[in-house]
């Protein structure tokens, strides 16, 4: 491969895999339970949390999905960072 | 691995009825899983949780909902073609 990816990117990445795991299995426990005030509370943890994550993640590797809100660089990177299939 | 001793097993099984005029050889031993879920009906709230990558990697959040497969019919067991 051109240039092996970093090993944080590695570790960044399944960090965010593991927050949005956390958070998709509150929101389909939410659908079913709306008035369960502790899920609310650490759903609203993980949103936030995975948020973080991703920007921290987009600062340094460039755009996790092509309409990601946060594009620091100047040019158009999501056509020339690796793509998903090829991480 | 199961935090209570699991007296009954999620993976169960039965012997299909193998006629005396059936032109195919017997089945055998037939499996099929019982996951959890069935037995929880209403999900209670607060219940026990994995940590996000343990989660992530078994495949739930919640311990209880957790199921191990592995394949009944590998293990030994008459394996369909």
């Amino acid at each position: 491969m051109a240039n092996p990816l970093p090993k944080e990117y590695y570790q960044q990445l399944e960090e965010i895999q593991a927050a949005d795991f956390v958070m998709y299995e509150l929101i389909l426990y939410l659908d079913t339970h709306p008035h369960d005030p502790q899920a609310l509370v650490q759903y609203k943890q993980f949103a936030q949390y995975s948020k973080q994550l991703k920007q921290a993640f987009e600062a340094q590797f460039g755009p996790l999905q092509q309409n990601s809100p946060n594009t620091s660089t100047a040019e158009w990177t999501w056509s020339t960072s690796p793509w998903p299939w090829q991480v | 691995m199961s935090s209570q001793p699991q007296s009954f097993s999620s993976l169960k099984s039965y012997v299909p009825r193998h006629g005396p005029f059936d032109p195919c050889p017997p089945i055998g031993c037939k499996y099929y899983s019982t996951p959890p879920n069935l037995y929880v009906g209403f999900q209670p709230p607060g219940l026990p949780q994995f940590s996000p990558r343990e989660a992530l990697k078994k495949g739930t959040l919640w311990k209880v909902f957790y199921d191990y497969y592995d394949n009944p019919y590998r293990k030994g067991g008459r394996s369909r073609g």
